[in-house]
C-alpha cells in the first residue's frame, strides 16, 4: 500500500468557475499545509480528497484508495470540514457517537471511542449540549473530534485553527504534532501562512486554483524571515497591552486602531508572537480575537508567489 | 460483509427516524393524514346524534312503524289519511309561511311540520290546510353506502393527495433536507457505501410513511364504524370480508408509500425544489389512463387502483376530472399489481443509486 496521497494532473470546475486546474501533488506523513487566500481551492483539493465532490480530470488516490470507495477509504481518512452545521438537534456526543455505529463499531466501542476523541479535543463539560448551540471555538472542536475519533491514518482539517483561542490553538497544534510524530497524515488548510509555517513539514501554496509552490517549509520560511507580518488584536485595553508588546524586539511597530477598540502590530517573528499572545491571554486580557490584516496576508502572497494580488 | 450491511443500514435508521418522525417541518404530513380520520369521525358523531334522536321519536311514537309504512306517504294525502297509517307525529311543530299571492301580495299560511321515524330512517312532512305539501325523507345509517363513501375518499384523497404528498415531503427531504441543512457531509464522510446509504434512508422513510399512514387507515375504519351497532359491524365483517377489506386496504397504502416514496427519493436526488417533481409526477399519475399500454405501466396509481376493493362506479353526474381519474378500463391481477408495482419502485430505486453514486456536495448554489 502506498503512503502518499497522490493527485494526478487533477482539474476541477464547477460549471464555468474553475475550483482547481491541473494539480500535480504527492504528499507524504507529516504535517501538511495548504494556504492561499479565500477562494485559492483549498476547500476544492480537500473535497476531492475524501470525495465529496468528484474531479473534472485527473485522478485521486489515498494511500493507493480511490475516493468514490468510501466504504474502504473512511476507515483511514477523517475530514473535519469548514461547513459550520451538524445535524438537527444531536448533541455534541450524539454528533460523534451516532456516525461511529457506521463504521461497525458496537456501542460499548464508539461510547469508548467517543469519549476519547472528545477528551482529546477538551470538551468532555459541554459533551452533553445541542452542537449547534456551541460556540464558534467548539463548534470546530466537535468537528476535529468527529474527523479523529475512529483514529484514521489520514486526517484532513479544513481551517481547523480558526476560531480558537490562543491556548486551545496551542493544545491543538500540538495534537497535530502528536499525530504526526505518529505516522499520520494531517492535511491542513489555512489562509495565513504564519499560522502554520512553524508547525507544517511542508507546505502547499494555493493561489487562484493553481498549485503556486510546494515544498519543504525551511526553504519557504527563510524567505519571509525579514518580511514583518501585521496582525490585528481586538482587546478591552489595548494601550495596556501596546505597552507590553514594545517591550518585544520581534515587534517592529505597534499602532493603535482607529476605532481604539484594537492594536495593530508588526512583528518579524510571527511564531514568537503567538507564544507571547498565549502568554497575555493568561495575563487576565480579554482578547477578543487575533487575526493577520488581510492587505498584509496578501501581500505575503505576493512576495512569495512573485504574482499579482489574486482578484478575487 | 453482509452483517455490516445490516449494522449500517440499521444506524441509518436510527439516525434518520428521528427526522422522519418528529420533524418540525413535517407537521403537515400527520394533518394530512388525520384529515379523513377526522372527516370519519365527525360523521359519525353526526350519525350517533341523529339515530338517538329518531330513537327517542320511536319511543314518543303512537305505533311501530316501518320503512314500508313511511313510503306509503305522498303528496296530497289529507292530515287525517296520514294519522289514520301513520299514528299522531311524535314530534310536531306549527311555523308561519308566508306564501306568495301575487306580485305584490301575499298572504300568511300556517304550515305543520310532522316527523316520523321506523328507527332509522326519518320522514318529515308539511302540511298546509289539512293536506301534506312537501315531503323530506332521510334515509338512516347503510354500512354498504358508508364503505362506497370511505372507497372514495380513499382513492381521491387519501391515495392521490395525502398519500402523495405526505410520502413527497418525506421521501423528498432525505437527501435533499440535509443538503439544505448542510448536513450531508457527515454521512458522505463515513464508510458506508452510497447505495447502502440510500436504502437506509429509504427504509427509515418507508417507516415514517407506512406507520403514519397505516395508522390512518386503520383509525378511518375505526372512526367510520363507530356509529353502528356491535351487531352490525359482526355482521359485515362476517358476510361482506369486512376485514378483508380492512387489510386490503391496508396494504394498499403500505404499496402505495412503497411506490411514491422511491420515486421522491430519486426525485430529491434530483431536483432541488420540489414543486417541479411534484407536479410532474402529478400530472403523470392523473394522466395514467388516457396513457398508451407501454406507459402506464410506469406508474404507481395503475397497479393501485386495480387494488383497492371497490372500483369506483362511474357515474354519469361525475366530474369528467373525476371519471377520468376513477376509469380503471383494464383492472389487472391483484399479484401482477402487486409485482409491478414492486418492479417499477425496484426499477426507480436503481436508477435513484446510480445517481447516488456521483451525489456531490454542493451547499452554495441556491
Ligand atoms: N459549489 C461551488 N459552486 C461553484 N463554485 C464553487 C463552488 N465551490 C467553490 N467554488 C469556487 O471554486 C473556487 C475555489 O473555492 P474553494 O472553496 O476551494 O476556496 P478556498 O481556498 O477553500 O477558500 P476559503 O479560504 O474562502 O475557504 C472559488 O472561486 C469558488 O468560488
Ligand atoms: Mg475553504
Amino acid at each position: 500500500m502506498s503512503d502518499r496521497i497522490v493527485f494526478d494532473n487533477v482539474s476541477k470546475f464547477y460549471g464555468d468557475v474553475l475550483g482547481v486546474n491541473r494539480v500535480n501533488l504527492s504528499i507524504p506523513p507529516g504535517i501538511t499545509s495548504l494556504v492561499g487566500p479565500n477562494g485559492s481551492g483549498k476547500t476544492t483539493l480537500m473535497n476531492l480528497m475524501t470525495g465529496l465532490i468528484r474531479p473534472s480530470r485527473g485522478h485521486v488516490s489515498i494511500l493507493g484508495l480511490t475516493p468514490d470507495q468510501p466504504e474502504q477509504l473512511f476507515h483511514l481518512v477523517g475530514y473535519s470540514t469548514q461547513y459550520d452545521s451538524f445535524p438537527k438537534g444531536l448533541t455534541g456526543y450524539q454528533c460523534v457517537s451516532s456516525y461511529l455505529r457506521l463504521y461497525g463499531f458496537d456501542r460499548a466501542q464508539s461510547e469508548q471511542l467517543t469519549w476519547a476523541a472528545i477528551d482529546r479535543v477538551g470538551l468532555r463539560d459541554a459533551a452533553h449540549r445541542k452542537a449547534a448551540g456551541y460556540s464558534k471555538g467548539m463548534r470546530q472542536r466537535i468537528r476535529l473530534a468527529q474527523s479523529l475519533a475512529h483514529n484514521p491514518r489520514v486526517l484532513v482539517l479544513d481551517e481547523p485553527l480558526n476560531g480558537l483561542d490562543p491556548l486551545v490553538r496551542a493544545e491543538t497544534i500540538a495534537l497535530f504534532r502528536a499525530l504526526a510524530k505518529g505516522g499520520c497524515h494531517v492535511i491542513l488548510s489555512s489562509h495565513v501562512l504564519h499560522e502554520v509555517d512553524i508547525i507544517s513539514d511542508q507546505v502547499i501554496l494555493m493561489s487562484a486554483g493553481y498549485v503556486a509552490a510546494e515544498g519543504n517549509i525551511q526553504s519557504v520560511r527563510s524567505e519571509i524571515e525579514d518580511h514583518p507580518m501585521q496582525i490585528l488584536i481586538r482587546c478591552d485595553r489595548p494601550g495596556e497591552l501596546a505597552s507590553r508588546f514594545f517591550a518585544e524586539d520581534h515587534v517592529v511597530e505597534v499602532r493603535l486602531h482607529n476605532d481604539r477598540r484594537g492594536l495593530l502590530v508588526k512583528t518579524k517573528a510571527p511564531d514568537r508572537f503567538y507564544l507571547l499572545m498565549n502568554r497575555i491571554a493568561l495575563d487576565g486580557f480579554a482578547v477578543e480575537s487575533v487575526a493577520p490584516c488581510d492587505d498584509d496576508v496578501n501581500s505575503v502572497y505576493e512576495y512569495l508567489i512573485g504574482a499579482e494580488e489574486p482578484t478575487r | 460483509m453482509n452483517s455490516l450491511f445490516w449494522t449500517q443500514i440499521s444506524a441509518i435508521v436510527r439516525i434518520e427516524m428521528k427526522k422522519t418522525f418528529f420533524a418540525k417541518r413535517g407537521l403537515w404530513i400527520y394533518l394530512l393524514a388525520l384529515a379523513p380520520v377526522a372527516l370519519f369521525f365527525t360523521h359519525s358523531m353526526v350519525e350517533i346524534h341523529e339515530h338517538g334522536a329518531r330513537r327517542q321519536m320511536v319511543q314518543k311514537s303512537a305505533r311501530q312503524l316501518t320503512e314500508r309504512d313511511l313510503f306509503s306517504i305522498g303528496i296530497g294525502m289529507s292530515r287525517e289519511d296520514v294519522i289514520a297509517r301513520l299514528g299522531e307525529p311524535p314530534v310536531s311543530r306549527t311555523r308561519n309561511r308566508r306564501m306568495r299571492t301575487g306580485r305584490h301580495s301575499s298572504i300568511i299560511v300556517p304550515t305543520e311540520i310532522m316527523s316520523y321515524s321506523d328507527g332509522n330512517n326519518e320522514l318529515v312532512l308539511a302540511v298546509q290546510n289539512g293536506a301534506v305539501t312537501g315531503i323530506q325523507k332521510a334515509s338512516g345509517i347503510s354500512l354498504g353506502q358508508d364503505s362506497y363513501v370511505f372507497a372514495g375518499v380513499f382513492q381521491f384523497f387519501f391515495l392521490r393527495l395525502a398519500i402523495f404528498f405526505g410520502c413527497l415531503g418525506i421521501f423528498m427531504n432525505l437527501f435533499r433536507g440535509e443538503m439544505l441543512d448542510k448536513s450531508l457531509h457527515f454521512y458522505l464522510l463515513t464508510p458506508v457505501r452510497r447505495e447502502i446509504l440510500m436504502i437506509g434512508k429509504y427504509l427509515a422513510g418507508l417507516l415514517a410513511a407506512t406507520v403514519i399512514f397505516s395508522t390512518s387507515t386503520a383509525l378511518q375504519f375505526i372512526a367510520l364504524l363507530l356509529q353502528f351497532d356491535a351487531a352490525v359491524i359482526a355482521q359485515y365483517m362476517d358476510q361482506n370480508h369486512g376485514l378483508a377489506q380492512m387489510a386490503a386496504y391496508l396494504g394498499v397504502t403500505v404499496l402505495a408509500c412503497i411506490g411514491y416514496g422511491s420515486i421522491f427519493l430519486a426525485a430529491g436526488l434530483l431536483f432541488r425544489n420540489p414543486i417541479v417533481p411534484a407536479a410532474a409526477v402529478l400530472i403523470w399519475e392523473a394522466a395514467n389512463p388516457v396513457l398508451p399500454a407501454l406507459l402506464k405501466k410506469f406508474s404507481i396509481i395503475y397497479y393501485l387502483k386495480s387494488l383497492c376493493p371497490f372500483e369506483i362506479t362511474l357515474d354519469p353526474g361525475m366530474p369528467p376530472l373525476f371519471a377520468l381519474l376513477a376509469s380503471n378500463p383494464e383492472p389487472i391481477s391483484r399479484y401482477i399489481a402487486i409485482f409491478g408495482l414492486l418492479a417499477v419502485s425496484i426499477l426507480v430505486l436503481l436508477a435513484a443509486s446510480k445517481r447516488v453514486r456521483r451525489l456531490e456536495i454542493n451547499y452554495s448554489a441556491d
